[in-house]
């Protein structure tokens, strides 16, 4: 008798072993489906849900009239027979350069991600530590095997690829599979170097001049047997393949690439006999790489434990929407400017919220960024050989623009989107809410406006298309004028929008800031949030547009065009600031009727 | 001093405190006590001024809570339980923040001797994550206290403590009442209010049950007995129970 009062089981079966993990994977699966339906009886969910099946659906299913015309001509440009083993060459490099940097990266002894509950369950129990491998190794599929699907459905549109979608997943599956694999039997190797005292920079230098040795006996093997490219290598794709092909054909090469090649080549397959004729030399790599790690048994243990702790504390990071502590331990940072113990309370908010991102975003990149556009075109100007990349240059800026406008808002979220949780502490300070929300508002305009003003220097200075004429350089510099005082007041409204919905759906913001939650719905859910943004956005810039076209129309005739654009521009700022300040008022007046602990209630 | 009248707060059609009135006067510790759900810790929310009152008004150092919320924040600091602090803003930079927030010009003067005082002087330059959970409510006190509040609300002080850091918080508490300033704390720790607070304001369902000072409260719930503990006290004035 044990003291719990019944007989202890003197072994367990090997099968009963196993099939316990598989219970437990299986039924940790099943929980979470079902918890993921469930939750679909709340609105937010389902509608989330509905929409983002209907972008899945448009992105990766949906053949347009477009794409089914497009389909014929796409088939003849399905890669040749001849360009494939040029193309498995490549692939094989970079599945090298992974195995490569397995082997140089690492400098902590072998953790096997485990999580804090499989941990507390597992170690303790009486499972040997092969078992624990074989259980991550039938764990790992799980993910590989969602993770081949997703690649599959997105590598499914590749209309050059051969073969199809069957042939690719299963490929995908043989190269997620071996890699994995391979990561774990090199981790552990690593382990066994460390614990044989050999320090992880011992290790590279070794892993490096294998590699250099590779490198040179390549190098001499190619120079001796092998020439160098001539002009009619690059005469087309077909030739420029062919010789790298031949290229990494040769000598050593041809030997280093040899596993991987085999790895990749079922992934390329161009028919079912071409795929069962790529697959054993697959399996046989893989089956190999299996062979190697169940007969690695290094003590894991120690820093499996160190790993899930570190993971289980970026979760809660990230749940709390803590992006910097969930990037790893987090330091001291100096500050990013002086704050003085008097003034504006506000300001205190802009360096408490920058001292949260990124130490780039301070006044002397942006600074040294404009200097750098500055020498740019300048530079493009005067060389006429390069006087025609301007208008790349002008391109490439309006896009960044429109990304900084459309996306900026949801990705800048050093504002009361981040310290929901501190509200309670938020609220004792002596402030009315508008200055509150004002406060936090600001480092996200500061940093989208530093952009925008990035932008707006790139496009005075290089876009002049010389088909517009009526775009002189002054009213260039004009518009880019107006526009710069605009730039905050526009993304200030902006961000009005997700801090309300912060203020008036804490628990939808709660939710959407928690970014390990998943899941189709998760994703509808931001799209509705970032078209809601887009369609308020567009409402309250409405008035101010109307009202500018009406001024610049109305009195250009009389005062010209440029002046008539500088006072439109000052209409459409007064609009919006008073739109602005309407909106930090209403906001403000919310946040000091805001109960989160109420709001969060059930 | 701290003017309590007819404070309610309803949730819905859920009430958690219900028509409460009492006041503290300079130098006075209250100890706010009840069972789980007595409405102890929105009492002190709303005496922050955190969340809104559904009714009632509060005086906070003779500023109206509701018609001038700014003037009675800036007379009083809140110590929730748990510290609530900015992952990224090291001890000193905590302060340097709050010091814009609440005007305290002379910060680094008055940073210093507080920092000694808490024994946080040599963390100054960490951040939260590299400080212990003590070291934490030592640095949430030194904020709350840089801007030297006349009213002090403390909910659940001593959770997360060890024996010296509660013996030190205790002391804290005290000289700051010795000193003037007005303290409401909540507490489970009956001990500790027994040894700290001069007053003690008993909850249940968000009613008051009874408040005084130690010995009023005591006289009340003894039955003539003598040497009869805040625990039994407590004990017979709730009943015992939760509901």
């Amino acid at each position: 008798m044990n003291p719990a009062g019944g007989a202890a089981p003197s072994r367990t079966p090997r099968g009963g072993i196993i099939r316990a993990l598989l219970y437990l994977r299986c039924m940790s699966l099943r929980n979470l489906l079902l918890s993921r339906l469930r939750r679909l009886k709340q609105p937010k969910y389902l509608v989330g849900a509905i929409v983002g099946a209907g972008y899945f659906y448009m992105m990766f299913f949906r053949r347009s009239r477009f794409d089914r015309a497009g389909a014929h001509a796409a088939a003849a440009a399905v890669v040749p027979v001849d360009l494939l083993p040029a193309v498995i060459s490549i692939g094989a490099v970079v599945l090298l350069i992974f195995v490569a940097l397995a082997w140089l990266v690492p400098d902590q002894r072998a953790g096997i991600a485990f999580s804090e509950a499989e941990i507390a369950f597992l170690f303790p129990a009486p499972l040997r530590r092969r078992t624990l491998i074989y259980y991550k190794l039938v764990n790992s599929q799980f993910a590989i095997l969602f993770t081949v699907a997703l690649l599959t459905v997105f590598t499914g549109r590749w209309s050059f690829l051969p073969g199809n979608a069957l042939i690719h997943a299963a490929g995908w599956w043989m190269i997620l599979a071996t890699l994995n694999l391979h990561f774990m039997g090199s981790s552990f190797a690593v382990t066994r170097l460390m614990d044989n005292g050999i320090t992880p920079w011992r290790r590279r230098l070794a892993v490096l001049g294998v590699i250099a040795v590779v490198a040179v006996a390549a190098a001499v093997w190619l120079g001796r047997d092998f020439r160098g490219p001539v002009p009619s290598d690059y005469a087309n794709l077909r030739t420029m393949a062919g010789y790298v092909n031949s290229f990494l054909s040769t000598g050593p090469l041809r030997w280093l690439l040899l596993p991987a090649r085999a790895v990749v080549a079922p992934f390329l397959a161009s028919g079912a006999a071409a795929f069962f004729l790529a697959l054993g030399p697959a399996l046989l790599v893989f089956a190999a790489h299996f062979i190697w790690v169940l007969r690695s048994e290094v003590s894991f243990e120690d820093a499996s434990i160190a790993k899930s702790e570190k993971r289980a504390a970026r979760i809660a990071a990230v749940r709390e929407g803590n992006w910097r502590a969930a990037r790893g331990a987090l330091k001291s940072r100096a500050a990013p400017f002086r704050l003085a113990p008097a003034g504006r309370p506000e300001v205190a908010f802009l360096w408490k919220n920058l001292l949260s991102t990124f130490p780039l975003f301070r006044p002397r990149t942006f600074v040294i960024l404009a200097l750098v556009i500055v020498a740019g075109v300048n530079w493009m100007e005067r060389d006429a050989g390069f006087r025609g990349l301007l208008p790349v240059f002008s391109a490439t800026a309006s896009m960044v623009g429109a990304y900084v406008i459309l996306l900026g808002p949801q990705l800048a979220r050093q504002d009361l989107r981040n310290d929901l949780g501190n509200a309670d502490i938020l609220k004792t300070y002596p402030l009315p809410g508008w200055q509150v929300v004002l406060g936090q508002m600001l480092a996200p305009v500061a940093i989208l406006t530093g952009l925008l003003w990035l932008v707006l220097l790139a496009l005075a200075l290089a876009f002049h298309p010389q088909h517009w004429a009526w775009l002189t350089p002054a009213l260039r510099v004009t518009i880019a004028a107006v526009l710069v005082p605009l730039a905050p007041v526009i993304c200030a409204l902006q961000l009005l929008v997700p801090n309300a919905a912060a203020l008036f759906f804490p628990a939808w913001v709660q939710t959407m800031r928690n970014r390990t939650e998943r899941g189709i719905e998760m994703l509808g859910q931001r799209i509705i949030f970032v078209g809601g943004q887009m369609v308020v956005v567009i409402l309250a810039l409405v008035p101010a547009a109307l009202g500018a076209f009406t001024l610049v129309f109305a009195t250009q005739w009389l005062i010209g065009p440029v002046a008539a654009v500088a006072l439109a521009g000052a209409g459409v700022l007064a609009i919006l600031a008073v739109e602005v300040a309407c909106g930090l008022w209403w906001l403000g007046r919310r946040f000091e009727q805001f109960d989160l602990s109420a709001e969060l209630r059930p | 001093m701290i003017e309590v009248g007819g404070l309610t707060k309803r949730y819905g059609t859920f009430t958690a405190v219900r028509d409460l009135s009492f006041a503290v006067r300079p130098g006075e510790v209250l100890g706010l006590v009840g069972p789980n759900g007595a409405g102890k810790t929105t009492t002190l929310r709303c005496l922050a001024g955190i969340i809104p009152a559904t009714a009632g008004a509060c005086r906070i150092a003779g500023h109206d809570l509701a018609a001038d919320p700014v003037a009675a924040k800036r007379a009083l600091a809140f110590f929730p339980d748990e510290p609530r602090l900015f992952d990224y803003l090291t001890v000193r930079q905590h302060l340097a923040f709050v010091a814009r927030l609440y005007g305290v010009e002379d910060h680094e003067a008055r940073a210093e001797p507080l920092l000694v005082e808490l024994e946080i002087a040599d963390k100054a330059d960490q951040l939260p994550g590299e400080l212990s959970r003590g070291m934490k409510q030592k640095l949430a006190i030194a904020c709350g206290l840089l801007h030297s509040p006349q009213v002090m609300f403390f909910d659940e002080p001593l959770t997360g403590l060890d024996p010296l850091g509660i013996r030190r918080m205790k002391d804290s508490i005290m000289a700051r009442a010795r000193a003037g300033a007005t303290v409401v704390l909540s507490s489970h720790l009956l001990h500790l209010l027994e040894e700290v607070c001069s007053h003690v304001l008993i909850l249940k369902r968000g009613e008051k049950i009874a408040d005084g000072t130690l010995a009023d409260v005591s006289a009340r719930f003894s039955n003539g007995e003598t040497g009869v503990s805040l625990e039994e006290i407590f004990m017979r004035a709730t009943g015992g129970t939760e509901s």
